[in-house]
């Protein structure tokens, strides 16, 4: 699957047509490592010498190469972003597994899609540049996927039915940006929040409702 | 899979999203578990290196003639095997692998551009790369090259 979307630029504040896509090989997750681990790096080294551990981001450490096994699972699934012949976001979700039921009193067993891992090209977030002394370049990417996600589960009929395991400094991206419920801290995962959408609220992002 | 094209849409979630993060994932780890990664890749990647070599002296081939079958630049083949913190590009390492007739993903990680959570295939690495340790004594041809070069550094 490739499909053209568009994400926005920042430095014209207009929308680019980027793509996403599924075909996603063990040489993009040697693309994260070589082109967006360093820059990451280097933003968490500036933001530690200047005292402002609690911006540093929760998932510097994140090496997507160890996934490359996982790429030949059936119940995996990758998206990527790309534009600018570049990677701006990387997905994998998961179809089958421990995480892929719902935990929602409502909803509860119902079968969801687990979104397992998420990240966003460094240069395309605000926090990391700005200790960079630069200005971010793409918005929208994380939308992008997480919208990927959605139709996904729509596709394996769980009908937008997501579920994930937030790190604490993105939980408020996802409640209050994608609006996702938060049901809880879950220890089975370091005690990070547990968010899932409903069907209703999965329909109300992918088409702008509130 | 159908995704949303109304612009009004975009500008909303551009306004939403404003460039914070969004990752999913596990959290950090100890850093001493990053530099435990990083000594294994060490040795992942000389067992990268004994395999080239072995592999060239196994078909009599110089570096030269190695590089032309591999049709893999020659000074990226000498900075692998020289510079350990040099990092093959993803295509140099398919075509090894394609010469080898091994898996290209094997050869990602031996050559330390991927990191696998295998404990048998880093041990396996290990123990090639100390197994395949040459004791063979230098040929008079290297031996002279060696005093050479000795001779010339000490001038210098």
């Amino acid at each position: 699957m490739k499909t053209r979307v568009h994400i926005i630029d920042n430095t014209t504040g207009q929308a680019v047509e980027a793509e996403i896509f599924d075909e996603v090989t063990v040489e993009h997750f040697i693309e994260t490592q070589q082109e967006w681990r360093p820059i990451v790096l280097k933003a968490a080294r500036q933001l530690a010498a200047r005292g402002s551990h609690q911006l540093i981001p929760q998932h510097f450490h994140w090496d997507w190469t160890t996934k490359a096994p996982e790429l030949k699972v059936l119940a995996n699934a990758f998206y990527g972003i790309r534009y600018d012949n570049q990677l701006q976001g990387l997905m994998k979700i998961e179809t089958v597994g421990q995480f892929c039921s719902c935990r929602l009193p409502e909803q509860v067993d119902k079968a969801l899609v687990y979104v397992d891992y998420i990240e966003v090209a460094p240069w395309n977030l605000k926090v990391l540049m700005n200790a960079l002394g630069e200005k971010p370049r793409y918005n929208v990417i994380g939308s992008r996927l997480i919208e990927a996600a959605v139709l996904k589960s729509k596709e394996e009929d769980c009908k937008g039915r997501i579920g994930l395991h937030s790190l604490p400094m993105t939980e408020s991206f996802y409640i209050k940006t994608c609006r996702m419920t938060p049901v809880g801290r879950d220890p089975a995962k370091q005690n990070l929040l547990w968010l899932e959408y409903t069907p209703e609220q999965a329909e109300n992002f992918l088409t702008g409702a509130r | 899979m159908k995704f949303n094209s109304d612009p009004a849409w975009l500008k909303k979630q551009a306004s939403l999203e404003d460039n914070c993060f969004v990752s999913v994932g596990g959290l950090v780890s100890a850093v001493e578990d990053l530099e435990q990664q990083t000594q294994q890749a060490t040795a992942s990647r000389t067992a990268f290196v004994k395999l080239l070599n072995l592999t060239r002296r196994e078909h009599k081939l110089t570096w030269e003639q190695f590089s032309q079958k591999l049709d893999v630049d020659l000074a990226e083949l000498m900075e692998i095997e020289n510079d350990e913190s040099y990092k093959p590009t993803p295509r140099t390492v398919t075509k090894i692998a394609h010469f080898l007739h091994v898996p290209a993903e094997k050869l990602f990680i031996l050559s330390g551009l991927a990191r696998v959570h295998d404990r048998y295939f880093k041990e396996a690495a290990l123990r090639f790369a100390a197994r395949s340790q040459p004791v063979k004594e230098l040929s008079s041809e290297e031996h002279e090259a060696l005093k050479e070069y000795v001779k010339f550094l000490c001038e210098r």
